[in-house]
């Protein structure tokens, strides 16, 4: 008797055919894009959505095309953060055309589809299982975004990953080898942990891991012209095993310019100065091959 | 998944699918060699499973696959403020090449593409959408 692959096809809906052609319309969509990074992290709230969009501004005031998608399909933010929460959707001849920000930045976030009061919620035939199939239908619906923008010749579409180590794996997986991954965490030693356990899982990928940017680095404090430390130095440090690519204090100021979908003028503040020497390692790493 | 008649050891094709029944499916497979006919029938969970793929199953079974987020767009749209029922705004209509781009995007993008692209069309009067609309759309919103 025959065994399963003993029959080519699959009986008629091709399946697994609509899959393969799915991921050759990805591969078309992003035929002109230079660089894919990917931001993500494995812990949650370190900044990873923040500090994409400070990235992608420094990358563009150097001088290049820059994008941002933001593959945080439940918890959106890189609209509000581009100031494109109302922006409308244009069909363009080979797809979306990406909403810009002011000084170009394109950004694609379910954050400009759907208000803030909304849950993100997929139809279901069968309520009370989404523990099931959420994840698929989230890598269908981030894979129909990938395809389904316009996204034009670009040297960097930044990718703003959700939160979680298994996660990062996944999207590293989803991605491919195409794309290079940035880690963000912040200074504390339960930080680091899960930072690590996410390095860990990108060592089963083949996924080019930048490096990591330590984000909350200090408290800028505007008036004394200072940066003071936020946490607690833990000895010994987790060691994360990849290079690092910079530190970044927090900065009350930036904070409240990327809550109104804005950056700060000021490129001298230390934020923004250490963001700037983050991003100029990624383009310098990037032109380098492994 | 694929279906094996064990007597002419022969893969069965799919034949025929009816219209999804409360989730549920029924995909009809035949052997090509003895005509011999089974039915595969899934509950909503299994179907669930398959479309969270975003592939269509058999033929004609594009409503299967349609926009994941249908249910949360219509409530958007049932509970957004706005034109009362008895004051429906004008019809607008799209040239087919307008229409073409509007496929193009996903399928959960595009009820939000076109209400956006009609209210831009009807408040400069625009009754039929083409690309000549859509490019003017693009430039006015600074994409």
């Amino acid at each position: 008797m025959k065994s399963y692959h003993d029959i080519a096809g699959d009986g008629g809906s091709d399946v697994i055919g609509q899959v393969v052609a799915k991921r050759a319309q990805i591969a078309e969509s992003l035929a002109d894009v230079r660089h894919m990074v990917a931001i993500g992290s494995g812990k949650g709230g370190v900044g990873k959505s923040t500090l994409t969009m400070q990235l992608a501004q420094a990358l563009r005031a150097g001088g290049s095309r820059v994008a941002i998608l933001d593959a945080d399909l439940n918890g959106p933010t890189q609209a509000r953060l581009g100031g494109l929460r109302t922006a409308p959707v244009v069909p363009g001849p080979r797809g979306i055309v990406p909403p810009k920000t002011a000084n170009g930045i394109g950004v694609v976030s379910m954050g400009a589809l759907f208000p803030e009061s909304e849950a993100v919620d997929f139809d279901s035939v069968a309520r009370g299982d989404s523990y099931v199939w959420r994840a698929t239908r989230e890598f269908s619906a981030f894979g129909d975004l990938l395809a389904g923008v316009g996204w034009g010749a670009l040297d960097f579409l930044l990718v703003d990953l959700p939160p979680g180590p298994e996660r990062t794996f996944q999207y590293a997986e989803f991605l491919g080898a195409a794309a290079a991954f940035v880690l963000v965490t912040i200074p504390s030693d339960v930080s680091r942990g899960v930072v690590s356990r996410a390095v860990a899982a990108m060592r089963k990928t083949p996924n080019r891991v930048l490096g990591y940017v330590e984000n909350m680095s200090g408290y800028f404090c505007g008036g004394c012209d200072v940066v003071r430390p936020l946490f607690p130095v833990a000895s010994p440090v987790v060691d994360l095993g990849i290079p690092r690519l910079g530190a970044v204090p927090f900065d009350p100021e930036l904070a409240a310019a990327c809550d109104r979908g804005a950056t700060l003028a000021d490129a001298r503040r230390p934020a923004l100065r250490a963001i700037h020497a983050v991003a100029a390692e990624v383009a310098r790493l990037l032109e380098v091959r492994a | 998944m694929k279906f094996l008649c064990v007597l002419c050891d022969q893969p069965m094709k799919l034949v025929a699918m009816a219209p999804p029944d409360r989730g549920a499916l029924s995909i009809v497979y035949e052997c090509p060699a003895c005509a011999h006919r089974v039915a595969m029938l899934t509950n909503p969970l299994e179907t669930q499973v398959v479309t969270s793929l975003g592939v269509q199953l058999g033929p004609g079974s594009g409503d299967v696959a349609k926009c994941p987020f249908s249910g949360m767009v219509q409530e958007m749209a049932a509970g957004a403020p706005g034109t009362p029922a008895d004051a429906a705004p004008a019809a607008i209509t799209w040239a087919s090449a307008a229409l073409e781009r509007l496929q193009r995007i996903p399928d959960f993008v595009r009820p939000m593409a076109r209400s956006g692209i009609e209210q831009y069309a009807r408040e400069r009067g625009i009754a039929e959408i083409d690309e000549a609309v859509l490019d003017h759309a693009k430039d006015f919103f600074g994409m």
